[in-house]
């Protein structure tokens, strides 16, 4: 197979173990590129530092679900129990906050939960069906003992020549351009 | 004299010498390789039992609640048992997941994956109670606030329809919780699979998972709020279970301890649960390494603790039945002692309060066989707890002339017995086709995973610097000489 | 009277009306036989029927009676589908007819209530009355004429008796039931002076013969004894259960005179019940002070009562084992201090000599004439019918006799063993019998014809005091069956017979003035006069000395186990067999349903190696009990308070071909009953076989543990602390959150009238609440009776039962209290308390039982779902649960169940299965009312006082029940809650039940307690 005119996503370096993608990390975010990611099997601790990411979203989107949650199920109990159909039942207070509390809590989990699994796969953008490092063999390692660098074209500073450079430098034992394509 | 002092790094938590493609080989090897013998074996016994549980339940539904054992003062029986205990040892997952995750106790990826399966099959077959106890199945959907020509809606001040909010979120976000995990083993099982089928099938279960850091840093963000979430969650399930119980004023169920004895129970029980699966399965699987020794003693410390508390609740039960004066609770209780179910009352004391007991020695702790006798001892004694709050309770109350012995029938036994098909079913599906261990975390807390342990200028890997992981906290020792 | 409808006031209308859709109805409606009735003629198409024909015709006329009959409460022209009308009639029972009013909607009577202007009902009734529906809508009664068993035609029938009977110089036997009917009687005669060579028996296996012939002995003649409760001060009830239907013809009238006498609230003492007895019975438990004694040792009782008040004739024969017995002297000592205030009643299966002897206590006592009184019946057959029995058995089997006329009755089933009568009826040439059921004696007759119900036919007949009333028939007779006139007219004339005309003729000369007039106002009263049967003041006659010396002999009673044998106080002699409702019913001291056994005392129980029942433990030994020449099987149950070394059975089971209820259900016992031992015998021997028998006792404990849930006092110790019953009194405690209420809590009250204060219940309503005076309650178990009528709660079967799930929504809880073989037993009826602050409402997840604004707790079953959990939540326990579809399974069986469909009431859902169910203070009949009361004020919801009675208050013989409306502070049931006798059941628990009971006080003899 030829390489020609097929567009370029990115470099692919892989590195020997989370020490060095880390280092590499470092290397690459001082050398000012933004659309760069790393891979690895786990999540390797120090790693948000050396990419220099900021603080995930996801906080503030369970919050959101959580209030939605607990609003929801306190204003429907009120509202049936109050309003709708209100019913004498045992002498009790039509309205009676204390025995709504464990639905309430219970609501304000679910949605809570809710708003966390699907707003991070949200904000990792998944489900994705298709990646073009999926057409690098090698990065399969990836979900194995594989620790990866990617520096995608789409960044200003992106040069095949200097990505290049760049990884030897930090000690990638492999160096792949990645297409969109095969 | 002077004082030095040196540092004893924690037991290793992965026995045998690991590196993070053996232990990929090591879990993914069950699922992508092909069926044992022995696996379609057991999935055939638990089809079979599976068979018969819908079978009596069709029948049930059919017949009506009538073909069960329970009588006028006894309304509940076993089904209401069954329910409690299943949801009881439901609990053991979610808690080894959230709130050991929370408490950095890195042991816990040997057997969360494990345990999360364990407690969601359980909670199934928990679910199940409910639905086919009430007296007329097919309105069962009366329960949820559903809009309706009637213009009624379900009374939320009762227990029971807490339970049904508490147990279905629970189900919910035990199940995104487990999957939330699987997702970058899935991954892992895409990229290492060799048939197409395989290929496709994790592929779409991975949901495209590349293993980016920017994914991991949300990822890890959610199974930290999800964590958080679920440890209340988990704690409140089973308040609210003994809710039903407890806010009701039947002498013997209307207790104020009855929340946190429920809950020490629930955990007792799953704990106990995971242990025997567990024990089981390491074997077959040879994941002797990785479900090691020592995670088997933490897990039986634990259980000698909830075991333990559980104890002290009968004690103050009864305690508080005589301090407080009031002739019913006294009543109730002096029944359980002596009644018409004291027999109960005994297998109850010997298997809950007797057996915890051995744990105190670090030996029984350590042995295999003997954990697990005692594992399987606890969950009986568990049922036999319920059995006494639900029924005993129930049938010898406030109205002597009501009083009425209750006994269950083949029904009752037949129901019982086949929820462990459902159970089984599932789970042998589980071991057979998912990572059963946490590929991911595990390699999170090896010490390789940690960039500290390496060499700064080789970039090498160095065993003998290795400091704890995450999750081990240095142990200081004095030192005499 | 189906055959020729003659033209009434009825028809004529219609005939006006001229309209297809009624003659198409009243083709059907009027059928030449009645099983028409069934085939292919389903409830659904009748109701149209009959709603067309009310529609068109403007009035309702369902299976109605071609004679004219008079509504009880309204003119016929206002009959309203939908509601009821109330029609005035009487059910015989032996030769005593209760008064009832009947409810009858579009001509299908549903309920019986009592006849508040008849005597021998006050407005209430016995459980055997409120039971009637049931029977007359069984469909396993007999249905048709059958000859040699085939088959036949009541025209064949009447065509036999033509010719058969135009020979008058037959040997005839007529064996009949007693009946007190005037135009019955007539027609007896009329018979014995037709046929010469007639004998006639009346025989009642439980019937009075022996107290009629006591009286004989005594004085004589044969009189009827008559008890005047009320006014007695001292009342001896030796072996004699007054109180129970079963027992005494009379019960009703007998517990509404003895409730009388113990009315506290008029401030005097209150009346003193010794009982002794063997057995415990109903009467037992209600007595102050009772001696357990064997039956054979009765005698020996009376004898040295007899001789410590130094009547004349009785002797001890010097002294026997009573005579300085501590119950003889204080017995003594109270009745000589109540002369003239005190009764002595004997159980009337004891032997004549001993009634006699109780008669001249009573003579020497100056009570009669005063509590006791003798009447003269005026069907009364001048000599023993014992002996006539005897004779016409011997004539059977030496061939005297060629036919045999049974009049209702089953002579073969339950006359005595030694007569043998199957033998006896095999060698007759000619036996024609009528009877409800194809049964026993049916079986040997060559000709059996289908009796109707009571409430099919016109017929008379006296109370047990002699006030006279007209049955009038409630509906067309189902399976075109003949009452006992009709029958035995037809045997006399040879023609066919019609009731109505036989009755009026009876009453041409016995209404005074206008006879129409008088006739209506019969009929709409139900009741001629409150006459009684002429009184007579009898003397002595010296008979009785020689009497009681023939007695002496038979003084000394053997130390063997003797054998009682009693009705049953469910099936009575076995003519209830085949009634769901009644085989349902929990025995009132055993608690045993669907079956009968052989109590025993536990010390007897021990020597015989019998373990009792209890909480798990629902099996128990079966013995083989040997008299007579032949044994039976019969599971014991141990009874506390019974008499050591006696065993009590009762008749009435073990039936065979009578029905799916009565079949193969408990053991027949008459074969050990002989004419010589009709009330007990001592040669008998008893074995434990060991072998185990489940039985179905819906209270499987005893003890109140301590618990302060039936409250009662001694009349002294009630003077001395009329609060006892108040919670501090009983558990010398201060209830529970009281204090806390009193502080904190304003609007928290514990009673229920500021409750209502306190709550928001809009003030047009009325709040609905019930008191249940257990000083008055006996025990009895009517009111479940009534309430399962009411409310059409199904009957579920033994097996159900056996595994507790009994679905009556009113229980009578029984108690033993004290020394485990004498113990007092003591009755508490449980309804659903209706809870102001109802533990089962809140715990209901779909909103299924709710309270209402008029303070009820309310039941809605279409949005019940089944959790139990209500059950559960219910310290009252009186929840019941659709386990399976027992309405379904009651209403569909059987091969015709559109028959006992027809019992249930219209206004009342029946249950599904898989829903809760229980009491609602009869809600259909409390909305009725407030409809009716909101219509004529405009507006107001609260009905006058009175106006609503629940079905278990109606039915009470002993008005223990009360309820009303508790705003209104002057109506029956504010006035109870008032009373320092009132309590709440489990008030700590504060659920503020509308349901409170009033404490039982005891008026104990000190030197005996």
């Amino acid at each position: 197979m030829t390489t020609k005119n097929k567009n370029v996503h990115g470099i692919l370096a892989e590195f020997r173990n989370p020490k060095e993608l880390i280092d590499a990390a470092e290397m690459v975010k001082d050398s000012g590129y933004n659309n760069f990611d790393t891979y690895a099997p786990f999540p390797i601790h120090g790693m948000e530092k050396a990419m220099g990411l900021k603080d995930s979203l996801l906080g503030w989107i369970v919050l959101a679900g959580g209030l939605a949650g607990m609003i929801g199920a306190l204003a429907l109990m009120i509202w049936v129990m109050g309003y709708e159909y209100p019913l004498n039942i045992s002498g009790k207070p039509y309205i009676n906050i204390p025995v709504y509390v464990p639905i309430t809590f219970e609501m304000t989990v679910l949605f809570a939960a809710f708003a966390a699994t699907f707003g991070m796969f949200a904000l990792n953008k998944l489900p994705r069906f298709h990646n073009p490092l999926f057409n690098v063999e090698r990065f399969k390692k990836a979900s194995d003992d594989g620790f990866f660098i990617c520096i995608e074209a789409s960044d200003d500073l992106f040069s095949e020549n200097e990505v290049s450079k760049l990884f030897t430098d930090s000690g990638a034992t492999h160096i792949e351009t990645v297409y969109d394509s095969e | 004299m002077s004082k030095n002092y040196e540092y004893v790094p924690e037991p290793k938590l992965i026995k045998g010498d690991h590196t993070f493609g053996s232990i990929t080989n090591l879990i993914a090897k069950t699922p992508l390789s092909s069926t044992p013998k022995l696996w379609y074996l057991a999935f055939a016994v638990a089809n079979l039992l599976l068979i018969i549980l819908l079978g009596s339940v069709g029948y049930l539904i059919w017949d009506g609640i009538g073909i069960w054992g329970l009588n006028n003062p006894a309304g509940w029986g076993w089904a209401i048992i069954n329910f409690v205990w299943w949801v009881g040892i439901g609990h053991a997952g979610t808690l080894i997941s959230a709130i050991l995750f929370l408490f950095r106790q890195g042991w816990r990826t040997a057997i969360n994956r494990f345990a999360e399966a364990m407690t969601i099959f359980a909670v199934m077959c928990a679910g199940l109670f409910p639905a086919i106890h009430v007296g007329r199945i097919w309105v069962i959907y009366w329960v949820f606030p559903i809009p309706n020509q009637m213009g009624v809606w379900p009374n939320f001040s009762s227990p029971l329809l807490w339970d049904v909010f508490a147990v279905s979120t629970y189900f919910t976000v035990s199940l995104l919780f487990w999957y939330v995990g699987l997702v970058p083993d899935f991954a892992t099982l895409r990229d290492k699979a060799k048939s197409k089928a395989a290929k496709i099938t994790y592929g779409i279960a991975a949901l495209g998972w590349t293993g980016s850091f920017r994914n991991w840093w949300n990822y890890e963000k959610a199974y930290m709020i999800l964590a958080g979430l679920a440890t209340p969650l988990v704690l409140s399930v089973h308040t609210i279970v003994s809710f039903d119980f407890a806010v009701s004023l039947i002498p013997g169920w209307h207790s104020t301890i009855f929340p946190p004895y429920f809950v020490a129970g629930a955990i007792y029980s799953g704990f106990a649960m995971v242990l025997s699966l567990m024990l089981v399965a390491r074997k077959i699987y040879g994941l002797e390494e990785i479900m090691n020794i020592d995670i088997m003693e933490k897990m039986n410390l634990v259980m000698m603790v909830t075991g333990n508390l559980v104890a002290f609740a009968y004690l103050t039960e009864g305690f508080v039945a005589w301090y407080s004066g009031y002739i019913y609770e006294q009543g109730i209780f002096w029944l359980y002692v002596v009644g018409p179910y004291a027999w109960g009352f005994w297998i109850l004391m010997f298997c809950n309060v007797i057996t915890p007991q051995f744990l105190w020695s670090k030996s029984i702790r350590r042995n295999v066989t003997l954990t697990f006798i005692i594992s399987i001892i606890v969950n009986i004694g568990m049922w036999f707890e319920r059995f006494m709050i639900a029924v005993v309770s129930l049938s010898t109350d406030f109205m002597p002339s009501s009083w009425d012995y209750y006994s269950p029938t083949l029904w009752d036994i037949l129901i019982y017995v086949g929820t462990f098909g459902l159970f089984f079913t599932f789970f042998l599906l589980f071991l057979r086709f998912m990572p059963m261990v946490a590929i991911a975390e595990v390699k999170g807390v090896m010490p390789q995973a940690d960039p500290h342990n390496y060499d700064e200028e080789t970039n090498d890997f160095i065993e003998a610097r290795a400091e704890p992981t995450m999750a081990n906290q240095q142990t200081v020792q004095q030192k005499s000489e | 009277m189906s055959d020729e409808p003659n033209t009434t006031y009825w028809k004529s209308l219609n005939e006006l009306a001229q309209n297809e859709e009624y003659k198409k109805f009243a083709e059907r409606e009027f059928p030449e036989n009645a099983p028409e009735l069934s085939d292919g003629f389903s409830r659904r198409t009748f109701l149209r029927m009959m709603g067309a024909s009310v529609a068109l015709a403007g009035f309702a006329a369902c299976r109605r009676p071609v004679q004219k009959i008079l509504p009880y409460s309204k003119q016929p022209e206002n009959i309203v589908p939908g509601i009821p009308n109330y029609y005035a009639s009487a059910m015989p029972f032996q030769d005593a007819l209760t008064g009832l009013v009947i409810e009858n909607h579009e001509g299908r009577p549903t309920k019986v209530e009592g006849n508040e202007m008849h005597p021998a009902s006050l407005g209430s009734t016995s459980k055997f009355n409120q039971a009637a529906t049931l029977n007359m809508y069984d469909p396993e009664r007999s249905r048709e004429v059958r000859q040699n068993g085939d088959v036949a035609s009541y025209a064949a029938f009447v065509s036999f008796c033509n010719q058969h009977f135009s020979d008058t110089g037959r040997n005839i036997a007529f064996i009949s039931e007693a009946n007190s009917s005037p135009t019955f009687n007539d027609l007896k005669d009329r018979a014995l002076s037709q046929f010469p060579n007639a004998q006639w028996v009346t025989y009642e296996p439980f019937g009075e013969e022996n107290a009629l012939e006591g009286t004989n002995i005594a004085f004589g003649q044969r009189l009827r004894t008559v008890n005047h409760f009320d006014e007695a001060s001292v009342i001896v009830a030796l072996d004699d259960d007054f109180l129970n239907p079963a027992a005494h013809k009379n019960s009703v009238q007998n517990t509404k005179e003895f409730t009388q006498g113990r009315d506290l609230e008029t401030g005097d003492d209150i009346s003193r019940l010794y009982a002794v007895e063997s057995t415990f019975t109903v009467t037992g438990s209600n007595a102050d002070n009772r001696f357990r004694l064997k039956s054979s040792e009765i005698e020996q009782f009376v004898r040295a009562l007899g001789e410590e008040l130094s009547v004349s004739g009785i002797s001890a024969g010097g002294s026997n084992k009573f005579t300085n017995h501590e119950w003889i002297s204080e017995l003594a000592k109270d009745l000589q201090n109540n002369r003239s205030q005190s009764i002595l009643t004997l159980g009337n299966e004891h032997r004549p000599e001993l009634h006699a002897a109780v008669a001249a206590i009573n003579g020497a006592l100056n009570n009669a004439g005063s509590t006791v009184t003798y009447h003269e019946l005026p069907y009364a057959e001048n000599q023993s019918n014992r002996e006539v029995f005897s004779n016409i058995v011997d004539g059977l089997n030496d061939e005297t006799i060629d036919t045999v006329v049974i009049v209702g009755g089953n002579p073969v089933f339950n006359a005595p063993a030694d007569l043998d009568m199957a033998n006896a009826l095999n060698a007759a040439e000619h036996v024609i019998h009528l009877s409800d059921y194809y049964d026993e004696t049916s079986a040997l007759a060559q000709w059996h014809v289908n009796r109707a119900h009571f409430m099919e036919i016109w017929s008379d007949g006296y109370s047990y005091t002699g006030a006279a009333s007209i049955i009038q028939p409630q509906i067309e007779p189902l399976h075109a069956g003949k009452s006992a006139i009709e029958f035995l007219n037809t045997i006399i004339t040879g023609e066919k017979s019609d009731g109505y005309s036989l009755v009026q003729k009876t009453w041409q000369n016995r209404i005074s003035g206008g006879f129409q007039n008088g006739w209506e106002q019969i009929l709409h009263d139900g009741i001629a006069s409150e006459e009684t049967y002429p009184e007579v003041t009898p003397s002595l006659s010296g008979g009785l000395g020689a009497a009681m010396q023939n007695g002496a002999d038979q003084n000394e009673s053997g130390e063997g186990i003797e054998l009682v044998i009693r009705p049953d106080s469910k099936l009575f002699d076995g003519r209830y067999a085949n009634n769901g409702w009644l085989q349902e019913l929990p025995d009132p001291m055993t608690k045993i349903t669907w079956d009968n056994v052989a109590l025993m005392s536990p010390k007897t129980a021990e020597d015989l190696g019998v373990e009792a029942a209890g909480l798990g433990v629902a099996e128990v030994d079966l013995l083989t009990i040997r008299a007579n020449g032949t044994q039976v099987e019969i599971p014991a149950w141990v009874q506390p308070g019974h008499a050591d070394g006696s065993i009590t059975v009762t008749v009435g089971y073990g039936r065979k071909g009578i029905g799916n209820v009565a079949d193969a259900v408990g053991v027949d016992t008459y074969p050990l009953r002989t004419s010589q031992n009709m009330l007990f015998t001592e040669d008998i021997n008893v074995n434990n076989t060991g072998e185990l028998y489940e039985i179905a006792c819906t209270q499987d404990h005893n003890s109140m543990e301590g618990r302060s849930l039936l409250r009662q006092a001694t009349l002294q110790e009630y003077r001395e602390n009329p609060d006892f019953s108040q919670y501090e009194e009983a558990y010398n405690a201060e209830l529970p959150g009281e204090e806390w209420a009193n502080e904190h809590d304003a609007d928290a009250p514990l009673s229920i009238f500021d409750a209502i204060a306190g709550k928001d219940y809009p003030d047009y309503q009325p709040q609905w609440g019930m008191t249940i005076d257990l000083n008055s309650c006996i025990g009895c178990g009517t009111c479940t009776i009534a309430c399962q009528a009411e409310n059409n709660i199904p009957v579920i079967g033994k097996d159900e039962v056996k595994n507790g799930r009994e679905m009556h929504w009113i229980r009578t809880d029984r108690y033993f209290e004290g020394d485990k073989d004498n113990p007092n037993a003591m009755h508490q009826p449980v309804p659903c308390m209706h809870c102001e602050l109802a533990p089962c409402e809140q715990v209901c997840p779909v909103a299924a039982t709710t309270h209402s604004e008029d303070g009820m707790n309310q039941m809605t079953y279409n949005r019940c779902i089944g959790t139990r959990y209500c059950a559960n939540n219910c310290p009252y326990k009186v929840r019941r649960f659709n386990f399976f579809n027992y309405t379904d399974e009651f209403l569909t069986d059987g091969e015709d169940p559109e028959v006992i469909q027809m019992a249930m009431n219209p206004n009342v859902t029946v249950r599904f299965r898989g829903v809760m169910e229980k009491c609602t203070y009869c809600v259909q009949r409390v909305n009725s009312a407030k409809i009716k009361t909101q219509i004529e004020t405009d507006g107001s919801m609260k009905p006058p006082d009175g106006m609503v009675k629940t079905a278990c208050q109606q039915a009470c013989p002993s008005d223990a029940i009360y309820f009303g409306d508790l705003t209104d502070p002057e109506s029956e049931v504010s006035k109870t809650k008032r009373n320092n006798r009132n309590y709440l059941l489990l008030e700590e628990l504060n659920t503020r039940p509308r349901t409170s009971y009033m404490a039982k006080v005891t008026n104990p003899n000190p030197q005996l307690a």
